[in-house]
């Protein structure tokens, strides 16, 4: 059991007040609980029958959450601090240990085996693997990270799963974008699992309660509208652009999108997700969002007893306007 | 001054080199030979002095050397095997073994629940077995990479990441 000891500072406790109403002492109470023992199926290795017979003859009692997505999995019985990771089956790739609020945003995306997919923000690759087992290790996949160590850690990960399809590139994203731009390599869809403040990764890390600023927030979504401008920029006509982040402050969320729709020829899509969320907000204080913005789901801890996160489609739309 | 450019930009580049026909055709050759495996249906390349990967993705050798001058590499593909720099036989890595594990018919070693276990956690197999050479590791339906057998041994080269931390079932 995690010691959790953390006093989560005022600033932080009146804007979550503000996200939750009613329901915020709920939200805080769900942080104190243990995170679900989440994993994924690597389809690129054993089918999810086979691997989730293999594990319960182990004596591990294993769920299937979403009759739809049968690689996501979860261990429901006890298990010793670290067996999930140190299991034959993960060390020979048959799974990868993910948190299932961050399955999402490649579900949402949903790449294709004939696709050209960037993940622009990729390490420490689970989102990577899973979206190559999406596409079967066929088109292409570029994994971008800017740096070495991450690098590193991203390469033994899809090495582990049997990536085969995807090119490991090191450039700072905003720099990448622009260079891709320049010769004119344009992508089907693009991954934005941008870098935040982790908010909703509380309850597996408390200490980000403790590195919990503002004007970390406020940095940050300057980086994340770089970042998101970039990006559209070496889009495809009609290309889309999953933007997640694991926080839930509204200014690295919706106002990044609000500043998306206000500034390019793009749309925002419909989502559905398989487990409860919440609509994008479109106030914050003073602050308001376009109408649209309520297309974009918030997913609470206390609500799908996941990580926190926020996850929005944009679809660029073609000169002549469909 | 121009040539100084060049062979810098040269160093920074990925040292990636796809085989050509000839090439792949004599690596798969080889890979009959050791394990009766017949067909690779993707791109094979030597990545740097030792590393053979393969490679599944929809784009050129050409596309990818751009690419490499817009961004830079760091990675590409699946680290396949190795090749012995003394006998030229070719070392699959745990990937590869699993990639091409239904092709494979010859040079397959067997391994008993311990000595799974014993492969598993990074250790050489102290036994003799009257064999000789690069063999593929196997315990019931898994893949576990391969071994070199030798007089008395069967040399390990699990990675470190990828051993077993402890005895399966034994906290």
């Amino acid at each position: 059991m995690t010691k959790r000891n953390y006093e989560p500072k005022p600033l932080f406790v009146e804007r979550m007040k503000e996200l939750l109403g009613k329901d915020f002492e709920n939200y805080l109470e769900t942080l104190k609980k243990d995170p679900v023992r989440s994993f994924r199926c690597n389809t690129l290795k054993i089918s999810p029958d086979k691997l989730k017979k293999r594990l319960e003859e182990k004596g591990w009692k294993i769920k299937v959450p979403f009759k739809n997505f049968p690689e996501i999995m979860i261990v429901e019985s006890e298990l010793q601090p670290g067996e999930l990771g140190r299991a034959l089956e993960h060390l020979l790739g048959y799974y990868y240990i993910q948190e299932i609020a961050s399955m999402l945003p490649p579900l949402v995306l949903s790449p294709k085996p004939d696709e050209k997919v960037l993940d622009l923000c990729a390490s420490p690759g689970s989102k990577t693997t899973q979206m190559s087992a999406m596409m079967e290790n066929s088109g292409l996949l570029i994994a971008n990270e800017m740096k070495i160590g991450r690098i590193k850690i991203l390469a033994a990960n899809t090495e582990r799963c049997g990536v085969m399809n995807m090119i490991i590139t090191k450039k700072d994203g905003i720099a990448l974008c622009k260079r891709f731009k320049e010769n004119n390599f344009l992508f089907d869809k693009i991954l934005l699992d941008a870098p935040c403040s982790g908010e909703g990764t509380i309850r597996s890390t408390p200490r980000t309660l403790e590195m919990w600023n503002i004007k970390t927030i406020e940095n940050l979504s300057k980086l994340q509208k770089s970042l998101i401008a970039s990006a559209i920029e070496i889009l495809k006509p009609n290309g889309e652009l999953v933007y997640s982040t694991c926080t839930h402050a509204p200014e690295e969320n919706e106002e990044v999108i609000n500043f998306a729709l206000k500034n390019f020829n793009v749309k925002i899509e419909k989502i559905n997700l398989p487990l409860k969320t919440l609509a994008g907000i479109t106030k914050f204080g003073e602050k308001e969002y376009l109408e649209d913005v309520k297309y974009a789901c918030r997913v609470y801890p206390h609500l799908s007893d996941t990580e926190g996160f926020f996850i929005s489609k944009i679809k660029k739309i073609n000169k002549n306007g469909k | 001054m121009a040539n100084q450019k060049k062979k810098e930009q040269q160093k920074k580049m990925i040292p990636l080199k796809f085989f050509n026909k000839q090439e792949k055709e004599k690596f798969i050759k080889k890979l009959n030979e050791q394990f009766g495996i017949k067909d690779i249906p993707f791109s094979i390349a030597k990545l740097g002095s030792e590393r053979i990967i393969i490679f599944s993705g929809d784009v050129s050798e050409k596309e990818i050397l751009g690419l490499d001058r817009v961004a830079r590499i760091e990675g590409i593909g699946l680290y396949f095997a190795k090749i012995d720099e003394k006998t030229q036989d070719i070392r699959l890595s745990i990937e590869g073994v699993q990639l091409v594990a239904k092709q494979i018919t010859k040079n397959i070693f067997e391994l008993d629940e311990k000595t799974a276990e014993q492969w598993m956690m990074g250790q050489d197999l102290n036994m003799t077995t009257g064999k000789k050479g690069f063999y593929i590791m196997k315990f019931k339906d898994d893949f576990l990479g391969t071994g070199k057998i030798s007089a008395e041994k069967i040399s390990n080269f699990i990675p470190k990441s990828r051993r077993l931390k402890y005895k399966e079932n034994q906290p």
